[in-house]
């Protein structure tokens, strides 16, 4: 009898604990319906709560900055689906100007290549491209890790996070990329709808959006993530103030001239300015550069060939469908937001 | 009872000693104008010129030893930043390989490209270690500083940062070198080579992924030799 017993009751304690790490595992983070796999492999940065905060605490902490006034979130600030809006060129230490607008941190788990031209590898090394740039943080990692390690304050976070108070770059880096890949935005009304979610449906007008999105954009803003996480050129003409040729300067190759990382455009609404150097205030500018303010060039994306021509009513459609990718639980959620290292 | 214990841990310790020695070391040796380098100071290179190097680093990765075609031993975790600031990393001990029959020494001088985009590393792949690209994901395979009167730059500084890992761009070098079956294999890095090769006038500083890396990638990788 004792030993049938024990026959059941093994298996059934085994399952109970694997199905309890699961539990705690799709917690902190989780592939939301319909979705493909995310491109981070979690395997060589298992996640967990600890490095998760330690990454958060870190994010929101200036003293990545030379002079500790610049944090992650300066650029990158939570209400506005963490960019930096107001500003065509975002701006760092000492009120320095760089060259490019912020991208937007969402969903960076689906994303291989970061920053609009590609330069960044891995979420892993992302934070040291900020680090060190002399208009944004203006800071070496090496002097980071001295910072951090001497201010006391993180010891205890860090233990609790890797078992000993020692600061190291991988550790760093790891924690910043934990917090950075939890940050998933997956709930706005279009969400829902596509969920069949009860009490959730598009208006006429964002249904029609919809019709025209799908056959007029959708090649780069594929659904569900709105990128297709490609370089392409998309007919802006030069800023000869800048003369960023984007992808080019990474691959050497010409080819990859003018060509840009294509954004998602979850929380579009509140993302502007647009574009990788920000010079479109409002969603109608951009859809009218579309409509009929393409520049032609040997690179750019054949399908905007001939621009995508949009009556006035369907880009007012169109908008409309974007603003259902506004997602107010990404926006206020609480475990994203300013948190201070004690 | 506790006589045997105590032959039991002299045994075990003399062995463990034997052990230790019989494992492999491989020893780096830069040397400029024929002599041991020493950093920070001024020395005629053998082209003539007052040479001073402030900086040399560079990966070994994937160490392996062969017997004429065949794989005899090779490194777990074969990652090693070679730094001659730091003396300690000139040697490296192989865990591991006692008694190997070996007649060649196969290494990557650099970074290879999967490990180049997987992400934050630890230990001698931290990227605190000032061999990690930051506006550019990547690692610097070679890092060679210093100053040279030959050099027609600002205080006649010459600054090569050799690294890239994408396709065309791969300036990782397989190094095979012949080697006596030792338990020290001593390697020699040449740097009068170098300087015999190149010309400064002309070349003096890389500082990003691209075909100059590549190129000269090539011909540092044949400063390495056997030291008999």
């Amino acid at each position: 009898m004792n030993k049938i017993n024990l026959k059941i009751l093994i298996p059934v304690a085994l399952l109970l604990i694997i199905s309890a790490f699961k539990l705690t595992e799709s917690s902190l983070f989780y592939v939301p319906k319909n979705w493909p796999e995310p491109a981070y492999d979690f395997s060589k940065n298992k996640l967990s709560a600890e490095k998760i905060e330690l990454g958060r605490l870190l994010f929101y902490d200036p003293i990545l900055s030379r002079d500790s006034t610049i944090s992650c979130s300066s650029c990158h600030s939570q209400y506005t689906a963490f960019t930096h809006v107001d500003h065509d060129l975002s701006h760092g230490i000492d009120g320095k100007i760089g060259t490019r607008n912020s991208p937007v941190i969402a969903n960076l788990a689906w994303s291989k290549l970061l920053m609009w031209d590609g330069a960044v590898n891995h979420a892993d090394v992302q934070a040291l491209a900020p680090i060190s740039n002399p208009d944004e943080m203006d800071e070496t990692i090496q002097h980071v890790i001295e910072k951090i390690q001497r201010t006391g304050i993180y010891s205890n976070k860090f233990s609790s996070a890797f078992g000993d108070s020692k600061v190291t770059g991988e550790r760093v880096l790891k924690a910043l990329s934990q917090f950075m890949m939890t940050i998933v935005s997956s709930n706005s009304k279009y969400d829902k709808v596509m969920r069949n979610e009860e009490g959730f449906e598009f208006t006429e007008q964002e249904q029609r959006g919809l019709v025209l999105f799908r056959k007029k954009c959708e090649s780069c803003h594929r659904e569900p993530l709105f990128t297709t996480h490609e370089f392409a050129n998309n007919g802006l003409s030069v800023d000869t103030t800048l003369n960023d040729f984007g992808r080019m300067k990474v691959t050497q190759n010409p080819e990859d001239s003018l060509k840009f990382k294509i954004p998602t455009l979850r929380n579009i609404e509140f993302s502007y300015p647009y574009m990788h150097d920000g010079r479109f205030q409002k969603l109608s500018e951009v859809l009218k550069h579309y409509s009929h303010g393409i520049q032609t060039s040997p690179t750019l994306a054949p399908e905007l060939k001939n621009g995508i021509p949009l009556t006035s009513e369907e880009r007012i459609d169109i908008i409309a469908f974007l603003l259902t990718l506004t997602d107010k639980d990404f926006l206020f959620n609480p475990n994203y937001s300013y948190k201070k290292a004690e | 009872m506790k006589k045997s214990f105590l032959v039991i841990i002299l045994l075990f310790s003399i062995t463990q000693c034997f052990s230790q020695t019989d494992n492999i070391t491989i020893t780096f040796n830069p040397t400029l104008n024929n002599k041991q380098l020493v950093l920070d100071t001024a020395i005629y290179s053998i082209d003539e010129n007052l040479t001073t190097i402030t900086n040399f680093k560079f990966y070994v990765s994937n160490i392996e030893l062969y017997w004429d075609e065949k794989l005899q031993y090779q490194e777990s975790n074969s990652y090693h930043l070679v730094d001659i600031n730091s003396p300690s990393s000139l040697n490296i001990i192989l865990n591991d390989s006692k008694n190997i029959k070996f007649n060649i020494i196969r290494f990557n001088l650099g970074i290879d490209s999967i490990t180049n985009v997987s992400g934050a590393m630890g230990g001698d792949l931290d990227p605190t270690n000032g061999m990690y690209w930051t506006w550019q994901s990547g690692y610097i395979n070679f890092k060679l500083e210093g100053t040279n009167t030959a050099c027609p730059t600002r205080k006649n500084k010459f600054t090569f940062h050799l690294g890239g890992y994408s396709s065309t761009d791969n300036s990782l070098q397989k190094i095979w070198l012949k080697t006596p079956n030792t338990n020290e294999i001593k390697i020699k890095i040449n740097l009068d080579e170098f300087f015999n090769t190149i010309d400064l006038k002309q070349i003096n500083s890389i500082m990003i992924p691209g075909k100059e890396a590549v190129k000269m990638s090539k011909i540092v990788s044949t400063l390495f030799s056997i030291n008999e």
